[in-house]
């Protein structure tokens, strides 16, 4: 299905029956990250899965959005949709994005599960300078080339030193903001029961940012998984899964 | 005898851009190719709408590795010369000007500037044989209303439904959900012109009626609402042929019947990281449907009513509606030019892709020819009173 909020067309999933848990997927990706995981989830709860404005089948926003933005739609579908959500589940860049939202007070929940959450956004200072350094050289020594082959250029180099910046081109800008949103400040403030899953071979959250957000949220339970990497809920779903039914 | 050099048009602005890439180059370039009877002149028109032709354009590397707009800009964009003929003028750099005269034009295009009969009507005024249905075959299919009362006209079946402008809505909601009020729920709500499933909802209350008829209207000025057939069977029916059209095999696409968008169905496609699988009709639906008979043979008969009533001809597809129960066939759309071209449904029919692409190369130079036989200009003495 899809809504029409804020002008933009946005893709939702609506399945099962029970208190409504809201799934939210990471940077590049798109509702379908949950499938196997909500395979579990839809007998006891209702799930509500949606494409955030720029990924999977929704319609990208007007203007650079950050992760306020973002969670002001969030909000805006939950109620065009009459739902009271009784927990969030928000995996990578959408644990920064719920963390922001629940703090701001514009969404609001019961229980809070983060998997392999991002925002914490000073926990790798060698590899932001790497990657800046090599693109500030890149665009040095190619500006001579024609604009698309640069843009090949830089999106095979982006992907290469491991940054999602040019994973979805177009949404460049709304990338550079919502990364420069640093919600530690924010998760310090919750004090909803949250459950925190990582990985221990997670290439893109270190384990250290789940323990920090478990220090930073009062009573957070914190859970690692091992032999897994950044999509723990899709390779290990029955685990994860059973995590969270114990937790909700 | 010199070959016919036949242009392979695909791409355009349009939703299914990538779609008719894949079909111009697996169903149509190919088979041609492998025909041997032809010159085949790839024409990719990009998403900005400008025309491009070069053999490399033929190759589906070029687009799966996402190469192409780099590639593109090494060349120079098409002009087109109509002096009763269609004549493509290409060139790249300083080399010099290189024209194509085109025997036939093969549009292989998908949704808006290029099926929705856009195209066919650049052709009509170049005067050049042309596969597929003419402009306003097109265009009536491509609206899902008109080709609806058309078909009511002439008295094929359809399910009830209610059509309105977009902005009717939006000045007055109340008027228009009085004219819904009459059709029975579950409720298809779609935009009129648009090919793909995207903005296409089935709603069972009237809040979800609105939020649907809100997306639709995002997407088109003009919005359908229809009643859902009951005890549904959905089935698609290929056909090609000018005066004397016949049909592949009645195609039953495996939908899930009792829910459209189906989340745990979806399971299948993957986001990120997850698993994906091959979808679409070709990969899921029964060949021939699993129908009886004479159910087959009304199924059959209405396409072919469908078609000569919207006046196709080369090759479209027609998507009926079947109430298992009642027995009842119901026109839903047609699509005048089917996916691939429908290839594995006339495979297993008993024609060859590269038959089906010779045949209508042949169709398109015979509805050429039986044109021709029209006055269209005559010399009078009209002005001179002027």
């Amino acid at each position: 299905m899809q809504i029409i909020v804020d002008n933009l067309a946005v893709k939702y999933e609506l399945i099962g029956k029970g208190k409504t848990v809201v799934m939210l997927h990471g940077w590049g990706d798109n509702h379908t990250t949950f499938n196997l995981l909500a395979a579990y989830l839809s007998s006891q709860y209702q799930l509500l899965a949606l494409d955030l404005p720029g990924f999977g089948s929704s319609q990208p926003p007007k203007s650079p959005w950050n992760l306020d933005n973002y969670a002001n739609l969030i909000a805006a579908v939950i109620s065009k949709l009459n739902l009271k959500p009784y927990a969030f589940i928000g995996h990578s860049n959408g644990g920064a994005l719920v963390i922001r939202g629940l703090s701001l007070g514009n969404l609001k929940a019961d229980r809070l599960v983060l998997i392999a959450s991002a925002g914490i956004r000073n926990s790798q200072p060698t590899k932001r300078l790497l990657t800046k350094t090599i693109a500030k050289a890149g665009k040095a020594t190619t500006f001579w080339l024609p604009r698309e082959v640069r843009q090949h250029l830089r999106t095979k180099l982006y992907g290469t030193i491991g940054s999602d910046l040019l994973v979805v081109p177009e949404l460049a800008a709304t990338f550079k903001l919502t990364v420069s949103q640093d919600v530690q400040a924010d998760a310090g403030q919750l004090t909803l029961p949250t459950l925190i899953i990582n990985a221990d071979h997670d290439p893109a959250i270190p384990l250290s940012d789940g323990l920090r957000f478990h220090n930073l949220i009062s009573g957070s339970r914190f859970e690692v998984l091992n032999s897994t990497t950044h999509f723990i809920h899709q390779e290990q779903a029955e685990i994860v899964a059973k995590l969270i039914l114990g937790f909700l | 005898m010199s070959k016919l050099t036949v242009a392979v048009i695909f791409g355009s602005r349009s939703t299914e851009h990538d779609i008719s890439i894949v079909t111009a180059i697996s169903s149509v370039i190919k088979p041609l190719i492998l025909s041997a009877k032809y010159n085949v002149v790839p024409v990719y028109i990009d998403k900005q709408g400008r025309w491009y032709t070069h053999p490399k354009l033929a190759d589906i590397a070029l687009y799966s590795s996402g190469q192409v707009e780099a590639f593109i800009t090494k060349l120079r964009p098409l002009a087109l010369r109509m002096g009763g003929q269609l004549e493509l003028i290409s060139g790249s750099g300083p080399k010099p000007k290189k024209i194509i005269k085109v025997d036939v034009a093969f549009p292989a295009t998908h949704g808006t500037h290029g099926e929705d009969g856009e195209l066919m009507g650049l052709l009509e005024m170049a005067n050049v044989p042309y596969v597929g249905c003419p402009l306003p075959a097109a265009a009536i299919a491509m609206d899902k209303a008109l080709a609806k009362t058309l078909a009511i006209a002439e008295g094929i079946l359809t399910s009830k439904y209610v059509w309105f402008y977009a902005r009717d809505f939006r000045s007055d909601q109340a008027a228009i959900l009085e004219r819904i009020k009459d059709l029975n729920y579950p409720l298809f709500v779609k935009p009129v012109h648009l090919g793909s499933s995207i903005a296409i909802s089935k709603v069972s209350t009237p809040k979800e009626l609105v939020q649907a008829i809100e997306v639709a209207a995002h997407y088109d000025d003009k919005v359908l609402v229809e009643e859902a057939v009951n005890n549904l069977v959905e089935v698609t029916v290929p056909i090609i042929g000018n005066e004397t059209p016949r049909a592949a095999l009645v195609e039953q696409p495996l939908l899930n019947s009792s829910n459209f968008f189906d989340f745990e169905t979806k399971y299948m496609s993957g986001g990120k990281k997850g698993k994906t699988s091959a979808s679409g009709a070709q990969g899921y639906s029964k060949l021939p449907a699993d129908l009886p008979p004479k159910i087959l043979q009304l199924a059959e008969a209405t396409a072919i009513k469908v078609y000569k009533t919207l006046g196709c001809a080369g090759i479209a597809r027609v998507d009926l509606l079947i109430d298992t129960k009642t027995k009842m066939v119901y026109f839903n759309e047609v699509n005048p030019l089917p996916g691939s071209l429908y290839a594995h449904n006339w495979r297993q029919a008993g024609v060859s892709n590269v038959q089906l692409v010779e045949e209508l190369v042949d169709l398109a130079l015979l509805r050429a020819k039986a044109n021709e036989q029209l006055t269209t200009a005559f010399s009078s003495n009209y002005l001179k009173q002027y």
